[in-house]
């Protein structure tokens, strides 16, 4: 089976420093992959790199088993690729309508989806015409999952959404991530810090410290909290 | 009552002319010192239809053809090199507008011409008479301004230039081709200001350097206005009425200064300009 996202030997950083070091994964369709780690250890700038926002200084990205290395940011998007940033992530100006549709490929079926992903988030269809910046925080994260749903992308790049999530809403967040994995078969690398949603939601996981991964494995491998609990500690 | 029409026929042309200025600098956060260049361009279209004898109306939409091919081939071979350095990029807008300015003298002489304009005469206007012209300016910048607004506000390619305005990474990552909005926005903008130096040339001489004062305060209203269309309106009103006003009961020297220095006052003292926040 062709890998969703195949990243190997793969070196990137910003001006002079290198930030990630030979770092190597793969996230196979239909998976949900969690990428741990603290702050500052290289997670958001791997999701960067992949996306074609920071240029690659050696190794390769593939998606979907073709070559991908090097292609500008809305290439790699439109190749059933959803981004999730975590900083910025909203056109806060904009309607809560226009954010969806800017997440839309093909907008015969904004509808349909729309009233789908508006049963996981009902206060969305609700809110069309609502500016995205006066929704509350954990609508405006909500607002985001449903944006990159709305894509119907085969892999989501999704970055440490939980950050000042109340916890009710985590919990929301990883029925509907999971609920999208078993519908549509969509594979997802979710930059976490947050362990227990992680492994709640995950089926393998890695760490990344300082720009190189230092364990992975199987979520409900033997010991593999203790591991985890131990690198986000030091 | 000739006052006032004065004011909202200048306040028209003006829109005219900052309009294509406007979005340029909102898509590419660049201003376009070319755009007094392309403006003079669209001078010379005009007077190449009256030379041939074509029917003055078709000028419009020649100018507007002209600019845009223009600014299609400089954004291929000056700008889009140089959009990671904007200040470079709008040196060379600099730059690019001389040459422009230069080439035409060139092709068409230095001496000042006239262009044929495709309606004339007066009409009565409460008990005055009024340059039909001049009122006909007023209902073309109404109408370029709805349909601006139109195709920012209500167009799937309005809402992708409105996200590439507000969040140019953000854009890229939902699958957004900014480069090609780039382009489009430019070449539009070149377009947009060829057009309005045709519409202008009924009402004075086409000559090389005709761009150079219009670039000035076009400039300065974009500054006053943010990116907005409603708020360059307002500007146009407002500044363009002073101007009308110094210059008819003042004189017309301080008129031509009125809204560059007004601008800036209102840019100290209130730094949004006409924006609402």
């Amino acid at each position: 089976m062709t890998a969703a996202l195949e990243v190997s030997g793969l070196n990137s950083g910003y001006g002079e420093a290198l930030v990630l070091r030979d770092v190597a994964l793969t996230v196979e369709p239909g998976e949900i992959f969690a990428l741990l780690g603290k702050n500052g250890m290289g997670k958001s700038t791997l999701l960067k790199t992949v996306m074609g926002f920071i240029a690659i200084r050696g190794g390769s990205v593939r998606l979907f088993g073709d070559d991908r290395t090097g292609q500008p940011p809305h290439r790699i998007a439109r190749s059933a690729v959803a981004y999730t940033p975590q900083e910025q992530a909203l056109f806060q100006d904009l309607s809560v309508r226009d954010n969806l549709q800017l997440g839309l490929r093909d907008r015969s079926h904004f509808d349909e989806d729309l009233a789908r992903i508006g049963q996981a988030f009902p206060f969305l269809p609700t809110r069309l015409a609502q500016r995205a910046g006066t929704l509350s925080g954990g609508e405006q994260k909500m607002l985001l999952v449903a944006r990159a749903l709305m894509a119907r992308p085969k892999l989501m790049l999704i970055d440490e959404i939980t950050e000042g999530m109340q916890p009710s809403v985590i919990e929301r967040l990883a029925g509907v991530l999971r609920g999208e994995r078993d519908r549509a078969g969509t594979a997802m690398l979710l930059i976490e810090q947050n362990v227990q949603f992680a492994l709640a939601v995950g089926d393998r996981y890695a760490v990344l410290k300082r720009g190189e991964i230092v364990d992975r494995g199987a979520v409900g491998e033997a010991g593999a909290v203790e591991r985890i609990t131990e690198h986000l500690s030091v | 009552m000739a006052t006032l029409l004065d004011i909202v026929t200048t306040a028209a042309i003006l829109f005219a002319v900052s309009a294509g200025l406007l979005i340029v600098f909102g898509v590419m956060k660049i201003i376009n010192f070319a755009h007094g260049g392309f403006l003079t361009v669209g001078g010379y279209s005009a007077l190449a239809v009256t030379k041939l004898g074509w029917n003055p109306w078709f000028s419009l939409a020649f100018a507007f053809v002209i600019g845009g091919v223009c600014g299609m081939i400089i954004e291929r071979l000056v700008v889009r090199p140089l959009y990671s350095r904007p200040l470079d990029a709008i040196l060379a807008t600099w730059g690019l507008g001389i040459i422009i300015g230069q080439g035409i003298t060139l092709a068409f002489g230095r001496e000042v011409q006239f262009v044929q304009s495709p309606v004339s005469g007066a009409v009565d206007i409460a008990g005055g008479s009024y340059s039909e012209y001049r009122l006909l300016l007023v209902g073309i910048a109404i109408v370029l301004a709805i349909v601006l607004g139109l195709a920012l506000n209500a167009t799937r390619l309005g809402l992708v230039t409105r996200a590439v305005i507000m969040n140019e990474n953000l854009a890229k990552g939902l699958g957004i081709n900014s480069g090609l909005v780039r382009f489009g926005t430019f070449s539009l903008g070149a377009g947009l200001a060829s057009l309005a130096g045709a519409l202008i040339t009924p009402l004075s001489s086409v000559d090389p350097n005709m761009g150079v004062p219009w670039l000035v305060n076009a400039f300065m209203l974009v500054m006053v206005s943010g990116v907005s269309l409603v708020s360059l309106g307002v500007a146009c009103l407002v500044l363009g009425g002073a101007q009308v006003l110094v210059s008819s009961w003042g004189n017309p020297i301080l008129g031509g200064l009125t809204i560059v220095v007004l601008a800036a006052l209102v840019l100290r003292f209130r730094p949004q300009g006409f924006a609402r926040d």
